[in-house]
């Protein structure tokens, strides 16, 4: 019988009768057939057609699940690679095979080929170059020979449609697989060669060396409008001296790929994973802070990138959450990693936090002077203002009345303490100085929380902290 | 001209053909180097091709005609003609005579969780936090913001599990191999936003007709095209009624708070799983870089591998991941299947919460942070003594429809309040439509280009309802 890989009967499929069962969808002479039977016997032979998953492409192969009595799937036009990945990773022991044509690897699917084949994951991809997109009838294809007439190329390749695309020789030229080879099926000692290049190509996926192509030279004898022998000849006399045949890269004595670990479920390393703890903060506050809001109260920080906005408001709220209240922040940026602009909106709430929006905070901490230009205005009646008295000179006159303004000297404090990197916590600092929105200690617990981890720089944060409050205090009681 | 080799793997018998199953290409006659086989002169009946003829007096047996043959059930050693004349000819047009192996039964279970605090993390990581509790270890991502923290969390977590995080070369990759990985069985998300979730739509196509599980987390941004990073809602038309081509749905999950991020991740694989389909899970950019308080589930699942999976072992070697339908019966047949899934999911998957409604005479429809914006707007409109209440879709596909039948039987007017520029009022209307439900008067408060509407904007239009003012002159 035919390799055992292949199935007794084609069923797959609705016309599957007689012969149509024991006859494959190529047309007579097609490479196809040729390819698929040496796959099989290399499954056969290496024996992981249990663990083989062969991922069809969309093309001439796309009916593969007829043939191979392995498990199948069918990929969208050039994404068999990428499909690849997601079994491969799924069940690193299954043997990937992305089998794919012209169109499918070469045209649509070139960066998932690349990006696949850099990657280097153990998976044999079977490349079969015919030089012509076969099964939607006869157009040019990436590997189109100059000249070589096409349905989209009817006065043969010009240069303006680019020239042939040699897959072998690009996929060689990267680092992250272990074999390429071209080869073809023109005839006798192609064709044993061929068998060969692909079970040892499928030989290093079995032994976890790594990621393997090899191109093959096919003949498509109804779209070269050639008889199969004829087609033998193109292959040989046309397509072999744009496409040289020969292994372009061996580097399959190296290390192999390094194993996938097994996923793990144990419930205690997931949740460390998460970074969840057991520790319950400690409550300092006895009600919630009823002199700013009854039940609400909204916070605009704002900034440059990286003067820190972000993180005081993450700490505000991680004050808040461990005084049992609601709390949320929300950022906006500009879209410079540092510099640009830089604002948090934050909101603390007795039960929940409704609108997290912060458009009439109570309470503005403006870390420069286009900041406090910008929402100082919108700083509601009997709100307050916090702003860096070392950078900040001068006061914009459209601040409303009713408005406490506190200048601290965020920068220069810090810079005191010996690193400019702290100005947002004495910042926090200020803030709690001045609205006593809760007890020191609940934002000393909230920063010691947040640099759990990072010792060394507690106490500075915790200097940073003290001078702001303290500064703030006294400048407010003023 | 034909070179003459050693065939090491030779088959030490001379071929066979069955001329039915010989297309006559010819590819053996050069192959062989005794001359042996010649192109045949009749056509075969059955076939319509003329098959080749062999000569087997000077064949040594090389088997170097078999290697050139095509067909798999072409030229085969002839020690195998005995063996295929046994096969009883009924069985050719039979029952499949296929072994599959039967698929083991796998399934997933639950493990309790130890008690900890509340985390306080951004929405996007709440998502993932649900994920990875929901036995989530496969994850494939492509950065977008203002979607990024999800992938940065599970780049971070998936490794300290021994899970797979994978930076595919775009969002295309990102979702085939998530048609790979979950065809494989296995619980996998991706988060996207806006652009990106455009170029997941033909995968999903697939995924959909191919029956693949998966999650994907959309915070959806300013658009069209490139938009801004802002916060927006108008990808609702896409996860609705745009999943690729075709006849797809899939179930839309609206988390509005960072809480129900991880609850609905959680959910979404239990929906993706129960139903064989994507789970779309929509957000917006707030709420997505929104931190809040977050409370853990007591349990967490480890899961197995369905019997339906391609995953690559002997127990599931018979099975097929697949959506291509060459037989227009055939395909007919595969969607009316969709959709009777698409049925059940209507009939079982509704989700909605409904905030003060039972004595609301004018009801706000809200999802996502426009929800919660809304419900600041309810207590305010409750305060100046008008009769609100919130109405709001979880899911957004199906549509709630039972829930706001309950809503529409009292309130006097709807206001739909969106980041779009109407796509969950939409929603709503071919929803009323379906249902045939008469539809109170409905009116919207609607903002785009990265902003909601506000507290305040919310307000006032509610209280310039010709309904609000009359019962305004009224008391």
């Amino acid at each position: 019988m035919p390799s055992s890989v292949f199935f007794r009967q084609f069923e797959r499929h609705d016309h599957a009768e007689g012969i149509n069962a024991h006859a494959t969808t190529y047309c007579p002479g097609c490479g196809h057939g040729l390819v698929q039977k040496y796959l099989a016997e290399a499954i056969d032979e290496l024996g992981v057609k249990d663990r083989t998953v062969l991922v069809s492409p969309v093309g001439c192969a796309v009916f593969s699940y007829y043939y191979f009595d392995v498990g199948n799937t069918q990929a969208a036009h050039g994404r068999a690679p990428a499909v690849g990945i997601g079994h491969k990773t799924a069940n690193p022991d299954s043997i990937v095979i992305s089998y794919q044509g012209d169109g499918d690897l070469a045209s649509i699917g070139l960066a998932e080929i690349i990006s696949t084949a850099q990657m280097g994951i153990p998976m044999t991809v079977i490349f079969v170059n015919n030089a012509t997109f076969g099964m939607t009838g006869g157009q040019m294809a990436p590997t189109t020979l100059i000249g070589q007439p096409t349905t989209t190329t009817p006065t043969g390749r010009t240069l303006f449609a680019g020239q042939p695309l040699k897959v072998a020789e690009l996929i060689a030229g990267l680092d992250g697989p272990v074999f390429v080879e071209r080869v073809a099926l023109y005839d006798n000692r192609r064709r044993t060669h061929a068998k060969r290049a692909i079970k040892k190509a499928l030989e290093l996926q079995v032994n976890g060396t790594g990621f393997a192509l090899i191109e093959v030279l096919s003949e498509c004898p109804i779209h070269l409008n050639l008889e199969p022998e004829a087609a033998e000849a193109w292959v040989r006399e046309s397509m072999e001296p744009v496409f040289p045949l020969g292994v372009k890269k061996d580097v399959t004595d190296g290390p192999g790929y390094p194993p996938f670990p097994t996923p793990t479920f144990d419930p205690e390393r997931t949740l460390a994973a998460l970074g969840t703890t057991t520790e319950r903060p400690e409550r300092y506050a006895t009600t919630f802070p009823l002199h700013l809001d009854a039940e609400d109260i909204s916070f605009k920080l704002a900034g440059a990138g990286g003067d820190g906005a972000q993180t005081t408001a993450m700490l505000i709220t991680r004050a808040a959450i461990s005084e049992g209240f609601d709390s949320t922040h929300i950022p906006s940026y500009g879209p410079e990693s540092r510099g640009g602009t830089s604002y948090a909106d934050v909101h603390v709430a007795l039960n929940e936090v409704l609108s997290p929006a912060a458009p009439h905070p109570h309470v503005l901490v403006a870390f420069n002077a286009p900041s406090l230009a910008k929402f100082g205005p919108s700083v509601r009646t009997g709100g307050t203002i916090i702003y860096d008295s070392s950078v900040i000179t001068t006061l914009p006159d459209t601040l409303t009345d009713g408005v406490r303004v506190v200048g601290v000297p965020f920068a220069e404090i810090a810079n005191e303490l010996g690193s400019v990197l702290v100005k947002n916590v004495v910042a926090l600092g200020a803030l709690q100085g001045v609205t006593q929105l809760f007890p020191k200690e609940t934002f000393l617990a909230a920063i010691r929380s947040a640099l759990r981890g990072k010792r060394a720089l507690v106490e500075l944060n915790e200097q940073a902290f003290e001078r702001g409050a303290s500064m703030a205090a006294e400048l407010a009681t003023r | 001209m034909t070179d003459i080799v050693e065939n090491k793997t030779a088959h030490k018998h001379p071929p066979f053909v069955v001329p039915e199953f010989c297309k006559g290409c010819g590819r053996c006659l050069d192959a062989c180097t005794r001359d042996c086989i010649t192109l045949g002169t009749e056509i075969n009946p059955i076939t319509g091709l003329v098959p080749i003829a062999l000569d087997l007096e000077r064949c040594n047996s090389c088997g170097l005609c078999i290697d050139a043959c095509p067909e798999p059930f072409g030229l085969r050693p002839e020690g195998e003609e005995a063996a295929f004349e046994l096969v009883d000819p009924a069985e050719l047009n039979g029952p499949r005579p296929y072994d599959a192996p039967i698929p083991e039964p796998w399934p997933d279970s639950t493990v309790a969780l130890s008690e900890r605090a509340p985390l306080i993390v951004k929405g996007t990581y709440a998502a993932a936090v649900g994920a990875v509790l929901a036995g989530c270890r496969h994850v494939f991502g492509y950065p977008i913001t203002p979607s990024t923290e999800g992938a940065e969390m599970m780049a971070k977590v998936q490794p300290m599990l021994d899970g797979v995080f994978v930076q595919a070369v775009s969002e295309i990759a990102t979702v085939n191999m998530m048609y790979g990985a979950g065809g494989a069985g296995k619980r996998c998300i991706t988060f996207t936003s806006s652009p990106g979730f455009s170029l997941m739509l033909e995968g999903m196509s697939y995924m959909i007709g191919a029956e693949v599980p998966a999650v994907f987390v959309n915070i959806m941004r300013g658009g069209p095209g490139l938009g801004n990073i802002g916060p927006e809602q108008a990808d609702i038309k896409l996860a609705c009624r745009g999943l690729g081509h075709g006849n797809t749905h899939a179930i839309v999950l609206a988390p509005a708070t960072p809480q129900e991020m991880l609850d609905l991740a959680m959910l979404s694989f239990e929906l993706a799983f129960k139903y064989r389909n994507p789970v779309v899970i929509l957000g917006d950019g707030y709420l997505g870089q929104m931190t809040g308080k977050v409370r853990l589930p007591d349990h967490m699942v480890v899961p197995g591998i369905p019997e339906w999976a391609v995953y690559g072992d002997h127990s599931h070697r018979g099975n097929l991941i697949c959506s291509i339908e060459l037989s227009e019966a055939g395909l007919e047949r595969h969607n009316q299947a969709l959709d009777a899934k698409y049925a059940q999911m209507a009939a079982e998957e509704q989700r909605a919460d409904l905030h003060r409604c039972d004595d609301a005479d004018v009801v706000l429809v809200a999802c996502n942070t426009p929800a919660q914006l809304a419900k600041g707007a309810v207590k305010e409109l409750r305060d100046k003594g008008v009769s609100v209440g919130l109405f709001r879709p979880i899911t957004l596909w199906p549509f709630p429809i039972d829930a706001l039948r309950q809503v529409t039987h009292r309130a006097r007017h709807l206001v739909v309040v969106e980041a779009s520029s109407g796509q969950l009022e939409d929603e709503m209307r071919l929803a009323l439509s379906h249902a045939d439900l008469f539809a109170p008067e409905i009116s919207h408060v609607r903002r785009q280009g990265g902003v909601l509407p506000s507290q305040a904007e919310i307000v006032e239009h509610v209280m310039g309802l010709e309904y609000v003012l009359s019962m305004q002159g009224v008391h």
